[in-house]
């Protein structure tokens, strides 16, 4: 076993267990078990991907793995954290300036992902930039031919999707659909 | 792209790995310059010619596409 299949299944297991074990202690709102479901969901996914396709997507220095690892875990805990102590928080606050900044607090780890992931991307060679590039193209086009789709559905009444699942619902998306298109990408030069 | 890169490297006796360490790229990268899969980019072209001591010439074969 590699360690980028052992690090996601890992974490899709605690993910996994947190949006089981969650709900019978706190009251969770159906939005945000839907939002653990599906972290815990994609990064199970993506681990059995990996885990089926033999070699990685990536072929970088060990050293840059390594960094991008530890740069990346943390900032997930840190998510996975602020994440909770957010929607707990918010049920004990009424003013609403203070309300606003307990929303924001799980933006700062996103920030923190994204951030590895640039440092990751801009560390490779030519040739997983050029992957890492297409990818992220077609993940950024799929992903924005779905929410035109859906505001055009939601504007005829067809469907009725709450505006905050489907905001909260883009980087996920971006992120999954960018690594089913890193697949297939880089089995083109293979 | 065709190239000469494997059979410059095999003469050398380095593996695909070992080429690609010295010429700070993936293992990837290289399989898929050999295999002309992918076409490098000038500084990696001009990199490869002064690892194998040749001419770029000499190493990629340009086909002009019909």
């Amino acid at each position: 076993m590699n360690l980028a299949f052992r690090t996601q299944l890992v974490i899709g297991l605690l993910l996994l267990v947190v949006a089981l074990a969650l709900p019978r202690f706190v009251s969770v709102s159906d939005t945000m078990e839907g939002i653990l479901y599906g972290l815990a969901i994609g990064t199970l996914f993506s681990a059995v991907i990996r885990r089926q396709r033999g070699a990685s997507c990536d072929e970088v220095p060990r050293a840059l793995g390594r960094r991008y690892m530890r740069e990346l875990i943390p900032a997930t805990i840190a998510y996975l954290v602020t994440l909770f102590l957010s929607v707990w928080l918010l049920k004990q606050v009424e003013i609403e300036w203070l309300r606003a900044l307990l929303a924001l607090l799980p933006v700062a780890p996103v920030g923190m992902i994204m951030r590895a992931i640039i440092r990751y991307i801009r560390d490779t060679d030519e040739l997983q930039q050029k992957i890492e590039l297409e990818a992220v193209s077609i993940a950024t086009a799929l992903v924005s031919l779905l929410y035109l789709s859906g505001g055009f559905l939601q504007t005829a009444k067809v469907i009725d999707i709450p505006a905050g699942v489907a905001m909260i619902w883009v980087f996920p998306l971006i992120c999954a659909v960018y690594g089913l298109a890193k697949m297939v990408v880089s089995g083109r030069y293979k | 792209m065709r190239s000469h890169v494997r059979e410059l490297r095999e003469q050398l006796g380095w593996s695909q790995a070992a080429l690609a360490e010295r010429l700070g790229v993936s293992r990837q990268t290289v399989n898929a310059i050999e295999t002309g899969k992918y076409d490098p980019s000038l500084p990696l072209a001009f990199r490869l010619a002064r690892l194998f001591e040749k001419n770029i010439e000499s190493i990629f074969i340009f086909e002009e596409q019909s």
